[in-house]
């Protein structure tokens, strides 16, 4: 069962999250002027919302973390060494 | 002295022939890791400029391809008109690589849907070595590269089931993409 959590004092309520999910999992909270869940069943956790959202206020939890192979750890080592 | 190339790792010597079946294939999990990466440039690459040079077109030409592996693959399985069959033996082709699953959403009894002569069942890759290809490469997902898939995916279960099918992408994500399967009994 998936969880998602959406951190109230990150949200920006630009509501890219409910335009982009394409199962209507979010709902734009109109008093706050935030995003909230509405329908986490249906969320398939393609993480698109993670993607388009500028603030990185939404966390997931318990859903399959698909494989990043495209990760060159080389680089990562040398931006490691610099961050 | 003639000039030598200079490399940082040890070259490797052995004996060899050609009656001889290696083994093993050799190297380390870095020289694999290194090889992929290489890999998933060219093939990135490749698709970019195929989809330049050829529009629409690429499109087509990646599932043509897709289409092709799709049908030698699905011939090495067992034939069934079982659906959820199908599926088990489409995840075994596929392989670890293209993870997925049967997806519905919840309010919805089962995982197919009959519409005539026709059944959808819609099916959600969480795993899928396109998508980390792309992202390797910087190119936007549903593009030519996702018609391989697309491809395989109808090749292998026409092959399956020895009917018709069509694949339609309906959401790309970083982490899975939907897709719904057609299947057209009609075209048996």
């Amino acid at each position: 069962m998936v969880e998602i959590e959406i951190d109230e004092n990150a949200c920006v309520g630009c509501g890219s999250c409910v335009d982009d999910c394409p199962n209507d999992v979010y709902e734009m909270d109109e008093a706050k002027n935030k995003t909230k869940v509405v329908n986490a069943d249906d969320c398939m956790a393609c993480l698109s919302c993670h993607e388009i959202c500028p603030a990185e206020a939404m966390e997931h939890k318990n859903i399959h973390v698909a494989k990043r192979l495209y990760i060159d750890r080389k680089v990562n080592d040398v931006l490691n060494k610099i961050i | 002295m003639a000039y030598e190339i200079k490399r940082e790792g040890k070259e490797v010597f052995g004996d060899f022939k050609p009656e001889l079946i290696p083994d093993e294939c050799g190297g380390d999990i870095d020289d694999y890791e290194e090889a992929l990466h290489v890999l998933m440039k060219f093939v990135g690459s490749m698709s970019s400029a195929l989809e330049q040079v050829s529009g629409r077109g690429a499109n087509a030409i990646v599932y043509q391809a897709g289409k092709r592996m799709g049908h030698e693959a699905g011939k090495m399985v067992e034939k069934t008109d079982d659906l959820e069959k199908a599926m088990q033996e489409l995840s075994e082709i596929l392989g670890a690589e293209f993870y997925f699953d049967m997806w519905k959403p919840a309010g919805q009894e089962g995982y197919t849907i009959e519409k005539g002569d026709e059944t959808v069942v819609k099916l959600i890759f969480r795993d899928c070595v396109v998508r980390q290809t792309l992202r390797r490469t910087g190119l936007p997902q549903k593009g030519p590269l996702c018609y391989l898939l697309y491809g395989y995916t109808v090749g292998a279960v026409e092959e399956v089931m020895d009917i018709r099918g069509k694949l339609d992408i309906d959401h790309v994500g970083p982490n899975a993409c939907l897709k719904t399967l057609t299947i057209k009994w009609s075209g048996k």
